[in-house]
């Protein structure tokens, strides 16, 4: 006689479709997940605790190694918030820079998570054909910064480098070719059949409960809030026209498509930044000096908060990192995974909501 | 091996999470607020909260005073929203009984204040 009994399964800390170490404890009956539990510390970097008393210009370096995937908007935010602390104006050739940095980072972010999602559902011939397209996308950051992950482009009152006019022209190119490539793989995954069952309805995060666990980016763009997007509140972003993402579903399926979506979004973003680049200088000057502030920006997997608190040296008196990946990842375990239909699911439902280990344990 | 694995027992991870900055402040709030003492309130969150939790209590904190001003002044004064949904301190049955007790007092004759300061007691008794 068939018999259904209940069991606590643990996945990971070693997973073969998880990036970074992390532990899922699930408590199923039979195939049906109760509830699941993430447990971390398997990687803690105490990296806040190595930043206190440091001047910022070592901070800054440590900010970007918080995370490998979005390093971009931690040198991004860390560098903005000083600016805010001390009045710092960045011209604006250079904010425009900044964002065409940022945007890249985000395609980059966005298509490896993606990759990571056809990985654990199996569907690795769409998964490869995403890692070749970010290689196009890092190649392109790596023109403008000089850098693959740790940049260190974006500077109090500008950014490091100028952009040379062979390299817009050889962005604008590769935009191109990327976009082509981009829509063709989101119409191979909007209409794979297999893709299709192991991605509609499942891991579904209800608006309400994206609401209450304050979930962000495209993990809560994809439960129907498109007004989470802090580039709506960022001066720059709001020269630019743009409009966030998103959809109604809340399952696996709609966060994939809104990363998507979302790429091809980042590279109209880049291309109207080009547009209105104009001629000038890429800094303006500027010491960061005493103040306390909370900043956020938007980073590929949402709302990236900084608290810092400096004194008249310039150096980092106290800081707080709060990383979208912790919202999201809390909404996984509480909202997400309960209730999964399968085990078979759970993998590919935490891999949904793009975890970053990294930024969590900072 | 002689002691625990990392797994079986998660205290000094979670009250490292407990001590940062952004949960230091949060911790102060909630325990002013409720009058607890704040080494009771960490205890109690590190034996209730899974580490997911913990890590996010900041943000939840944050989400919850902003939905707390859209309650009714009685549930805004308990923080019937921000101690349930937001930060679990409680169910939401025991919120609900909380709050039926508080206006079965306010129609008694009690002045709102008092009948909330009951309530926040009431609060306390079921964390303690």
């Amino acid at each position: 006689m068939k018999r259904t009994v209940d069991v606590s399964v643990p996945l990971g800390p070693i997973h073969p479709c998880f990036k970074e170490p992390a532990r899922v404890k699930c408590e199923t009956k039979g195939e049906y997940v109760l509830s699941a539990e993430v447990e971390l510390g398997y990687m803690k970097k105490g990296i806040e605790r190595i930043m206190r008393g440091r001047p910022w210009q070592e901070v800054m370096f440590l900010a970007e190694r918080v995370c490998g995937i979005c390093s971009v908007i931690h040198n991004m935010v860390f560098i903005e918030a000083l600016e805010q602390i001390s009045a710092i104006s960045v011209p604006e050739r250079a904010a425009l820079l900044r964002v065409i940095a940022n945007e890249l980072d985000r395609m980059q972010s966005h298509i490896l998570a993606n990759f990571s999602y056809c990985y654990t559902i199996e569907h690795e011939t769409l998964g490869m054909y995403l890692l070749d397209v970010r290689e196009r996308v890092m190649d392109e950051l790596e023109r403008i910064t000089g850098a693959r992950v740790t940049c260190a482009y974006i500077v109090p009152g500008g950014v490091r480098f100028d952009i040379r006019s062979q390299d817009v022209l050889h962005l604008r190119a590769n935009l191109a070719a990327i976009e082509g490539e981009v829509t063709r793989y989101m119409r191979m995954f909007e209409s794979g059949p297999l893709i299709g069952l192991r991605s509609k309805g499942v891991g579904i995060l209800t608006r309400e409960a994206a609401l209450e666990a304050y979930a962000v980016g495209p993990t809560a763009r994809a439960s129907g809030m498109p007004d989470i997007d802090r580039r709506l509140r960022h001066p720059t972003y709001k020269t630019l026209g743009f409009t966030p993402v998103s959809r109604t579903e809340g399952d696996n399926y709609a966060r994939i498509m809104v990363r998507f979506q979302e790429v091809l979004e980042s590279i109209a973003i880049i291309r109207r930044c080009l547009d209105l680049l104009p001629v000038g200088p890429i800094r303006g000057g500027g010491i960061p000096g005493i103040g306390e502030i909370a900043y956020s920006g938007e980073a590929p997997r949402g709302e990236l908060s900084y608290y810092i608190k400096t004194d008249a040296a310039g150096r980092v008196v106290d800081i707080s990192i709060q990383t979208p990946s912790i919202m999201n990842i809390e909404a996984c375990c509480h909202y997400m995974l309960k209730g999964v239909p399968s085990l078979a699911d759970v993998s590919s439902t935490f891999v949904s909501a793009d975890p970053c280990i990294a930024c969590t344990e900072r | 091996m002689t002691g625990f694995l990392y797994e079986k027992d998660l205290s000094a991870m979670k009250y490292v999470i407990l001590t940062s900055t952004r949960h230091d402040r949060m911790v102060r709030e909630i325990a002013a607020e409720l009058d607890i003492p704040q080494i009771k309130l960490r205890k109690w969150m590190l034996d209730h909260f899974d580490m997911m939790l913990l890590e996010n209590l900041p943000a939840r904190y944050a989400q919850g005073k902003i939905a707390r001003e859209s309650e009714t002044p009685v549930e805004k004064d308990l923080g019937a929203g921000l101690y349930t949904r937001a930060i679990p301190l409680l169910n939401w049955s025991e919120m609900e009984r909380i709050k039926g007790e508080v206006y079965t007092l306010i129609r008694e004759g009690k002045t709102e204040n008092e009948a909330v300061m009951e309530g926040r007691n009431m609060i306390r008794d079921v964390i303690q």
